[in-house]
């Protein structure tokens, strides 16, 4: 009963969440001034001297808008498509709907951002654990450093100094290859070759989101245990002459464990945002490419549509991430 | 006191560094714990009580070091053998199975993640009693004997019961696999009156009905007076007098046990007998020469002053570190 | 006042990370406000000196026009400097006001303020400022300051809204409600001080996330390439092909290596006034 409610509670904040940033976003594309949709009237006007009304029907079947309703009804018309999974046309290629385009884009970004946070995730957990329990001593302290010292290095920054030292310093990695997402002439298919050549030119964006997050993730959990470790209950599971293994998973492990788990629904966010850069630099092509691309063209059809979706990916996977915090800390579920 | 020794204590010294140099917790305690037997250990915070409680499962905070002396446990079978000497996994068999502690302050004393019941059984498991529906029986029976609701505690969360409840889980559970030693750490402060009596109460049946000796740390002579067969003082580190519960509470021959029993408000004693004790304890970094208790005390005199009492035999059971026992009397019971 | 300064100067002094942090950002201070006048920038192409690596002359070594990359640095330091640090205060600004009346006002205000917080965390900025650089055209860098500034307030707000609630609870300011002092004592004479580490740790914070995004926006391209700055160097020495021949790399590590520094000079002294004003931390240390 309380469980479901909590439950309840999270997917209506979550839903309301994306209901309030569609909104923003339309009011901000359809009348803030300067919005897109006078300018590509009047570059219609200017550039392919069409009338007021021509450029204006044309602007009003891109955008999927019907300009002689009020606005309060264009609105509802937007979110009604939106449902639909209509987020209107790309300028740039023409006639093609702008969902098309995104979702061929965000499976990239998806599978990298998403292994780069597990991974980074992971090993930040376990490094950060090693330094609580060994605090002050040696290897904390140069993993703590460590950690420190490439959590405060931007990641676009780090994407730089690892190409410029491996491809045109020493010349180890043949960057000019590993650009983009899939060699040229390979099809997505079920093959080895395939998930070879996916994994040839994702493991450097995936190692740049490792690397910039990770140093975090340590910091985090070494406070984290290292408070733990002071718990009563530590001390009293020493007294009960738990293992020490157990000790260390059941007790230390999964107490420390769950701030971070909340800090896992920030840093999706930001590691989402982080792919606008790094997909930019590795020329992969994943939404945070296709963004940039699309801002340069003017294609504000596909960028609506990328900030909605980027939304609701964030908006969701927040929601996950508190459900799951609810089934690992038994005191939220009763509140 | 004819009941074999359960733990004999020779010479116990612990010591801790702090910024300003070694504190000296406990210093040179000998005593022996027999089979059934409660002694309660009384003093004011600082006294070394708590890190005496502590050491005797090897559990004091890091910086502290046990310097000298040994805990001789005498198992129900088979040989005798150091608690200080032993190995990391004996000692981890040692802790609960042999001698099992219930904590001041127990409200954080369960891991909150898990359920009361698994928290029982992952003891028993660690211990190799892989029986989890043998463990589930014994559990629930304890459960019902600190008079809780067995099924309901077992299912539940330490964040759902209360704080009196979760005192008597943990003395439920340490009593789960049958320990010889149950060491007490303030088992009733920051509990209201009446959880603080049930608890009593249920330490005193549970003393009836298993047989197990109980070392209970307190600065609560109430909860001795109740439990305790037998009393002993400690101040600055130092076992100043054992004595039986009723010697202890009206012979004092120290003048701390007096004292710090004339701080107690009885029912019988006028309010201006209710006397507490004047000064502080001492620093335990550079304590006073002599005897250490001889700046707060009114008997004290000129050989106070220059030397350490020895222990002195008052009776048979009565030991005091006094050079003035003699002169100390109750004025209360007289 | 002073008390507190010298006592504080102490503090850092005692722990190495602050004080590499302290000297760090003084140095850069120094060398971004002062180091202009002092060292004076060669606009002019000199197409024989291109791409040279680092010599006695050169120190970082000289651009794709032949200028020199350390002077570049020197000049490039002002803007990003002042772009991070107004973000900052607008975010530290709206940060108070809306965290304090958060806590102090409570209800409903509460309620609506942190749900537009939990709104504003979940867009990830950059995507919203790429979006609305892409729409207004900024014909000056630093108007990205007031941008950045509204879209990092909510995580300090919500730090300052928890502080003052728990801040509240605690027994000297309960007393001091009790003797009857004023709000206006309670807020500025027990509850700000305490506030002031996480306060100036927060600013610092955000304006190393200010830093990252005007730089990521620059390189991208997203705001006008004018003047001198870090994100220009490093979005020319990019787009230069920079990273893939050999004989620019000076150019392009030369404002990462500047980024970086800087970024960590200011991270680590945020770490220390942590450790300042938390001395639960410091005894621990």
């Amino acid at each position: 009963m309380l469980i479901k409610s909590y439950v309840l509670r999270r997917i209506i904040k979550a839903v309301f969440t994306i209901f309030l940033i569609t909104s923003l976003v339309f009011f901000i594309v359809r009348l803030m001034p300067g919005n897109p949709v006078d300018i590509y009237i009047s570059q219609l006007m200017i550039e392919e001297s069409m009338s007021y009304t021509q450029a204006l029907d044309q602007a009003a079947a891109l955008f999927q808008l019907d300009f002689n309703k009020p606005v309060v009804l264009q609105y509802v018309e937007y979110l009604g498509n939106l449902l639909q999974g209509n987020l209107g046309q790309s300028f740039r290629s023409k006639g093609t709907p702008a969902a098309d385009i995104i979702f061929k884009y965000l499976p990239w970004t998806l599978f990298c951002v998403g292994s780069g946070l597990v991974f980074s995730f992971v090993i930040g957990l376990l490094l950060g654990m090693v330094a609580g329990f060994k605090r002050n001593s040696p290897l904390d302290i140069g993993i703590s450093s460590l950690a420190a010292l490439i959590g405060a290095i931007p990641n676009y920054l780090i994407a730089i100094m690892f190409i410029v030292v491996m491809g045109s310093v020493l010349n180890i990695l043949p960057f000019a290859k590993i650009r983009g997402s899939l060699s040229p002439g390979v099809q997505p298919e079920f093959s080895l070759n395939f998930v070879q050549d996916v994994l040839f030119h994702a493991w450097v964006p995936i190692l740049i989101y490792v690397l910039s997050t990770v140093g975090n993730w340590v910091l985090l959990m070494k406070s984290s245990t290292t408070s733990t470790l002071e718990e009563d209950f530590v001390t009293v599971a020493r007294a009960r002459g738990l293992k020490e293994r157990r000790i260390l998973t059941q007790y230390v492990g999964r107490n420390a464990m769950l701030p971070l788990i909340t800090q896992l629904a920030i840093s999706i966010g930001f590691v989402v945002a982080g792919s606008f850069a790094i997909e930019t630099l590795f020329v992969y092509q994943g939404v945070g490419a296709l963004l940039l691309q699309s801002i340069q063209a003017r294609d504000y059809p596909v960028v609506q549509g990328i900030v909605l979706i980027i939304t609701v990916t964030v908006v969701t996977a927040n929601l996950l991430v508190d459900l799951l915090y609810s089934r690992l800390d038994p005191r939220i579920r009763v509140r | 006191m004819t009941a074999p020794i359960t733990l004999s204590i020779k010479n116990l010294t612990v010591t801790y560094k702090a910024a300003r140099g070694l504190v000296r917790a406990v210093r040179d305690v000998s005593f022996d714990l027999h089979r059934g037997e409660c002694i309660a250990l009384i003093g004011e915070s600082g006294s070394g009580k708590t890190t005496l409680g502590l050491s005797l499962v090897r559990l004091h905070v890091r910086a502290a070091n046990i310097a000298a002396g040994s805990l001789i446990y005498h198992p129900k079978q088979g040989e005798p053998y150091d608690v200080l000497k032993l190995s990391h996994e004996h000692l981890r068999r040692f802790r609960w199975k042999e001698c099992a502690m219930v904590f001041q302050g127990a409200q954080n004393a369960m891991n909150p993640l898990l359920t009361i019941g698994t928290q029982f059984l992952d003891t028993a498991s660690d211990h190799d009693w892989h029986n989890p529906r043998e463990v589930a029986q014994r559990g629930m029976e304890l459960l019902r004997l600190v008079q809780l609701d067995p099924k309901r505690v077992w299912e539940s969360y330490p964040h759902q019961l209360s704080g009196g409840m979760r005192q008597r889980v943990l003395i439920a559970l340490g009593l789960l696999l049958q320990p010889q030693i149950l060491i007490l750490d303030e088992p009733t402060t920051a509990l209201d009156i009446l959880t603080q009596r049930a608890i009593i109460d249920v330490l005193r049946d549970l003393r009836k009905q298993l047989d197990f000796s109980m070392i209970l740390v307190s600065h609560d002579l109430s909860l001795a007076a109740e439990l305790a067969d037998r009393v002993a003082t400690m101040y600055a580190g130092k076992l100043v007098e054992m004595a039986k519960v009723d010697d202890a509470f009206y012979r004092a021959r120290h003048p701390y046990t007096l004292g710090l029993v004339k701080s107690v408000p009885t029912i019988s004693a006028k309010i201006e007998d209710l006397r507490s004790i004047g000064g502080s304890p001492p620093d335990l970094i550079q304590l006073p020469p002599g005897c250490k208790f001889h700046p707060r005390c009114t008997f004290a005199t000129e050989r106070c002053r220059q030397t350490e009492p020895p222990v002195e035999v008052v009776d048979a059971l009565h030991e005091v570190m006094c050079h003035e026992w003699r002169n100390v009397i109750n004025p209360v019971t007289v | 006042m002073l008390h507190n300064l010298q006592n504080s100067l102490r503090t850092i002094s005692r722990n190495p990370v602050g004080l590499i942090g302290l000297i760090g950002l003084v140095f850069f201070i120094l060398m971004s406000f002062v180091g202009p006048y002092l060292i004076p920038f060669n606009d002019e192409p000199r197409m024989d000196r291109i791409y040279q690596s680092p010599s006695w002359q050169h120190i970082m070594g000289t651009d794709h026009l032949g200028r020199d990359n350390a002077v570049q640095i020197v000049h490039g330091g002002r803007e990003v400097m002042i772009v991070a640090f107004t973000a900052g205060l607008i975010s530290l600004v709206i940060a108070t006001l809306v965290g304090g009346l958060s806590a102090f006002l409570g209800g409903r205000f509460d309620t609506v303020a942190m749900t537009l917080a939990d709104v504003v965390l979940t867009v990830p900025r950059i995507i919203v400022l790429t979006m609305i650089a892409g729409l207004i055209k900024f014909t000056n860098p630093l108007a990205l300051a007031p941008l950045i500034g509204m879209l990092t307030w909510p995580t300090l707000a919500r730090g300052i809204r928890a502080q003052i609630l728990s801040l509240r609870e605690r027994d000297y300011v309960e007393a001091s409600r009790v003797l009857g002092m004023s709000t206006a004592h309670i807020v500025f004479v027990e509850m700000l001080p305490n506030m002031m580490g996480y306060i100036l740790t927060g600013l610092i914070l955000a304006m190393t996330a200010a830093i990252y995004e005007q730089i990521v926006l620059i390189f991208l391209g997203l705001v006008p390439l004018s003047g001198t700055n870090w994100g220009l160097m490093l979005n020319f020495a990019y787009n230069r092909g920079a990273i893939f021949q050999k004989d620019s790399v000076y150019y392009i590590l030369a404002p990462t290596l500047a980024i970086v520094l800087f970024q960590l000079t200011m991270v680590s002294f945020a770490r220390a006034l942590e450790e300042i004003f938390n001395p639960r931390l410091r005894t621990q240390a």
